[in-house]
């Protein structure tokens, strides 16, 4: 569904996309992660057909952004990382105007904007000025605006920036909702948490360049990273770490307070071993959890340049 | 000893230490903006193209009698030297209200006033520092062309008096003038309100209050027993007068006495209002710096949009009830008809409308204006005058539709739907049409008036003021939608419209005209004549003039309309071109 071969994007000297190539299937949610500066909302800005890129391609539904600007514009949505407003306009005016906008009939016009606030739950602020909403209901209100025309994709540029916790896990709400609703997504944020979270595939993008890109899943074996379980017990805490130590798989026991950490050894299949030989020790096992590689570890050691 | 007492006078007058290092930070910002090189490079190239038009206009007539000829060069020393200084005069004074329009006004944009007042930097300390690094430029200027000066001077016998006493009526003026912009600066971050505001209110001290003087003057005989004092108050408070006694009194020695005036106490007078001026900035910045850093709106908005009290039941009903208005056709034209005009184009807006009243009641309720300038003339007069505030309102608003659409980031929305950008442009000529449709009606009005009441103006030269209006009014358009499309701040689109306009229906003709007057024999002459014609013809104040002047001509008329047009369309079709380009 999107598609970028060798993107190139120049300001002046500077360049700020850098041969980027990436490719989001039909109905994911592609997290796109990157320090500031580091050319994630030019990518978007390409793919929306704001910006012309330097050199290379980008396609949406294999149509090329720069060749046919407008039938782009009818598949995608785009919200910006600051979403400017027409303040003198109520709601569902505002909402009417970029429906018109998009060429939608007038007769349809009502029942769609309905929907949209219907959907984004706004339908009580339907008769507030935009500039009297909050901004967590400005960003919803974003969101409204981008469905609007119903675009198959959606490109949003770090839309829970701002929003305080409920208006987050409320906008994460709503992003799983369009996902079932079979809309490509691609969203960039700095709250790599929340990404981790919703998306399917995530990319991470240092200097222009992408440094990463596949499911969390393939993150762990990409960077080497051993995995990791700590183990509480009621009692007998050092013989469980004696009896840990001399498996095969693990590398390394620590005592951490009343927990122990686990490595095992890069590869090593480490699922079950732990608890069956706790087991056969006859120790009580109070909890096993095992450390899962958060996409904020990720992205620092991504990052840093440790994947070449 | 001597090396202690030198460090502490060069300590105490140490520009960076006494103005803080606002000062400091200015001159390294101003080193390295490109503008300031072509300032100063515009600023050489107009004067070097003033003097060299005025000092062919001297020397035609030079004979191959040697004392003839000497005296004619002496005598066009003399007109250069003058030329010189007037010009420093006029231009160091625009430039200096553009340069401080965005002193205080960037700050509260960049947002970085606020943090300033977190720091030791005093408020008299970011006026000072503002003031006179933008002043040092001035100056620069002001020293590029005395080498000039020095040396025609010596050709002409015009004596130092002159020189200096003109620089210092330049110098104070201009710090007057710069002051004045600075203090208008705090109240608004947009530079083109900034610099109405000044010209508004210099035009009341310096015309207003002149033509008032000379009102009084005519109504009142007996008035005539105190004009002495009251012409040396006149001359002591306002430059320009004062300025041109000095050059009469120099080209014409026997002059000097005839009036009781003093250049060094019109100076104290102006560093006099410029100290007001400039403590009553000090006062306000701290005041209104802590209002930005928490978040209140400026105070010029405040004015015009005072906060009501709301109930918390009207609070509710405003938020579930109010007429919903229906999009209806394109939609940008919907939203520029619907929507409300902000608080500064109703401030504009209130400003032109105000000053045509006010101009209106002065005509007809003071029968002397008819003496003054003779009925017809004070009527041409006034159709110039309401013609150049309706071309400035479609100027301002023509520049700032598309640059206010960047400034609230509303540019990319628009873009990224299926609307084309002939649409949008088409939408905002809608919108530029009906917000200065006021100032349109206001002349309409006021010629339809002299057309019921006077035989002197027919129906065919309306019509004709009518196609000469639309015809500007397409240019402006075009222009001021280019410029937007161009520039990211909405200052910048609408100085560079001013600019536009003063070159071509202003600078150009002048130059024009004194190049034809200068080779009045010449193989040039047919050529320059036809140029001067060319020249005029294209300025709408001169349509307008020669319509209402009973010589009506549909062939010049359409000639006018359709230039204009076509080039309001070419610079439209620019701007769609750049519409999409540089958006961010």
């Amino acid at each position: 569904m999107i598609e970028t071969k060798n993107l190139t994007k120049n300001y002046g000297t500077l360049t700020a996309v850098d041969d980027l190539n990436l490719t989001i299937k039909d109905g994911d949610i592609f997290g796109f992660i990157g320090p500031n500066g580091a050319g994630k909302t030019t990518t978007m800005r390409i793919l929306v057909t704001l910006l012309e890129p330097t050199r290379g391609g980008a396609f949406i539904n294999g149509l090329d952004v720069s060749k046919h600007g407008k039938k782009v514009r009818r598949l995608v949505g785009y919200m910006p990382d600051f979403m400017g407003v027409y303040d003198d306009l109520k709601v569902f005016e505002y909402l009417e105007f970029f429906a018109a906008a998009f060429g939608i009939e007038r007769k349809k016009r009502k029942s769609i904007v309905e929907g949209v606030l219907e959907l984004t739950d706004l339908e009580s602020k339907k008769s507030a000025t935009v500039d009297s909403l909050s901004r967590g209901m400005q960003q919803r209100l974003g969101l409204a605006r981008v469905l609007i025309h119903d675009p198959k994709v959606l490109i949003l540029d770090e839309p829970a920036s701002g929003l305080d916790p409920r208006a987050r896990i409320e906008m994460r709400e709503l992003l799983r909702e369009l996902k079932r609703m079979g809309k490509t997504i691609m969203i960039s944020s700095h709250i790599l948490s929340e990404l981790e979270e919703i998306c399917d595939h995530v990319g991470i993008i240092e200097h222009g360049r992408l440094v990463f890109s596949g499911t969390m899943e393939e993150i762990r074996p990409r960077l080497g990273i051993e995995s990791k379980v700590r183990v509480r017990v009621a009692d007998h805490q050092d013989k469980a770490i004696e009896l840990l130590s001399a498996l095969p798989q693990v590398r390394q026991v620590q005592a951490l307070g009343n927990e122990i950490a686990v490595t095992f050894h890069e590869g090593k299949e480490a699922n079950g071993i732990v608890a069956r030989t706790l087991v056969h020790a006859d120790l009580d096992i109070i909890s096993i959890q095992p450390e899962r590689l958060k996409l904020d570890d990720a992205f620092l050691q991504l990052t840093k340049g440790i994947v070449h | 000893m001597t090396t202690a007492l030198t460090s502490t006078f060069s300590n105490l007058f140490d520009p960076v230490r006494l103005f803080g290092p606002i000062f400091d930070k200015e001159l390294r910002v101003s080193s390295r903006r490109r503008r300031n090189y072509a300032l100063r490079s515009v600023y050489l190239a107009l004067l070097t193209v003033f003097v060299v038009v005025v000092w062919l206009q001297q020397v035609q007539y030079v004979s191959s009698s040697g004392l003839y000829t000497s005296s004619r060069l002496a005598a066009a020393g003399k007109v250069i030297v003058v030329t010189i200084v007037w010009f420093q005069f006029c231009v160091t004074q625009v430039v200096a209200v553009i340069m401080l329009s965005t002193a205080i006004g960037e700050e509260i944009y960049l947002r970085t006033l606020g943090v300033l007042m977190t720091t030791p930097i005093t408020s008299f300390q970011i006026v000072m520092g503002k003031l006179f690094s933008k002043l040092l430029q001035l100056i620069l200027l002001l020293a590029i062309s005395l080498p000039l000066l020095a040396i025609v001077r010596v050709f002409g016998g015009v004596p130092w008096d002159y020189i200096i006493s003109s620089l210092c009526i330049t110098l104070t003026t201009v710090i007057f003038y710069g002051s004045l912009s600075l203090f208008f600066s705090i109240f608004s971050r947009r530079a083109y309100v900034v610099i109405i505001l000044t010209g508004l209110v210099l035009a009341l001290l310096f015309g207003l209050l002149l033509f008032l003087y000379m009102l009084i003057f005519s109504v009142f005989p007996w008035w005539g027993r105190q004009a002495d004092a009251s012409i040396t108050i006149v001359f002591h408070l306002n430059p320009y007068m004062m300025l041109a006694l000095n050059t009469d009194v120099m080209l014409n020695p026997g002059l000097a006495g005839s009036v009781s005036s003093s250049w060094p106490v019109h100076c104290f007078i102006m560093l006099a209002a410029s100290s007001l001026v400039l403590s009553a900035s000090v006062l306000l910045i701290r005041k209104i710096a802590l209002a930005q850093a928490v978040g209140f709106p400026n105070i010029l908005r405040r004015l015009l949009n005072p906060p009501r009290a709301v109930s918390a039941k009207s609070a509710v009903s405003s938020e579930t009830e109010g007429n919903i208005r229906r999009v209806k056709g394109p939609p940008v034209v919907w939203k520029e008809l619907k929507s409300k005009a902000s608080s500064r184009e109703r401030l504009i807006v209130a400003i032109i409308i105000g000053l045509e009243l006010a101009l209106i009641v002065a005509m007809y309720l003071f029968p002397v204006v008819d003496d003054i300038f003779g009925y017809p003339k004070a009527y041409m007069l006034y159709i110039c005058i309401f013609m150049g505030l309706g071309l400035l309102t479609v100027a301002i608003f023509s520049a700032t539709s598309i640059t206010s659409e960047k400034e609230a980031r509303t540019c990319p929305l628009l873009l990224v739907t299926t609307l084309s950008g002939w649409q949008i442009l088409i939408g905002k000529f809608v919108g530029v049409v009906r917000r200065s449709l006021f100032v349109w009606l206001l002349l309409l009005i006021y010629i339809g008036l002299f057309w019921l009441f006077d035989v002197g103006v027919g129906l065919f030269a309306m019509v004709q003021m009518a196609i000469i209006a639309a015809g500007s009014v397409v240019f402006l358009c075009g222009t001021g939608f280019y410029f937007g499309s161009r520039f990211r701040r909405t200052s910048g689109a609408v100085i560079t419209s001013f600019i536009l306009m003063v070159l071509v229906w202003g600078i150009i003709p002048f130059l024009v005209i004194l190049l034809k007057d200068t080779f009045q024999l010449g193989r040039y002459f047919f050529i320059l004549d036809d140029l001067k014609e060319y020249s005029l013809n294209i300025v709408p104040f001169v349509q307008a003039m020669r319509a209402m002047d009973g010589n009506p001509s549909l062939y010049e008329s359409s000639r006018f309309i359709t230039s204009y047009v076509l080039l309001g369309l070419f610079f439209a079709w620019r701007a769609e071109h750049h519409l999409r380009r540089n958006i961010f």
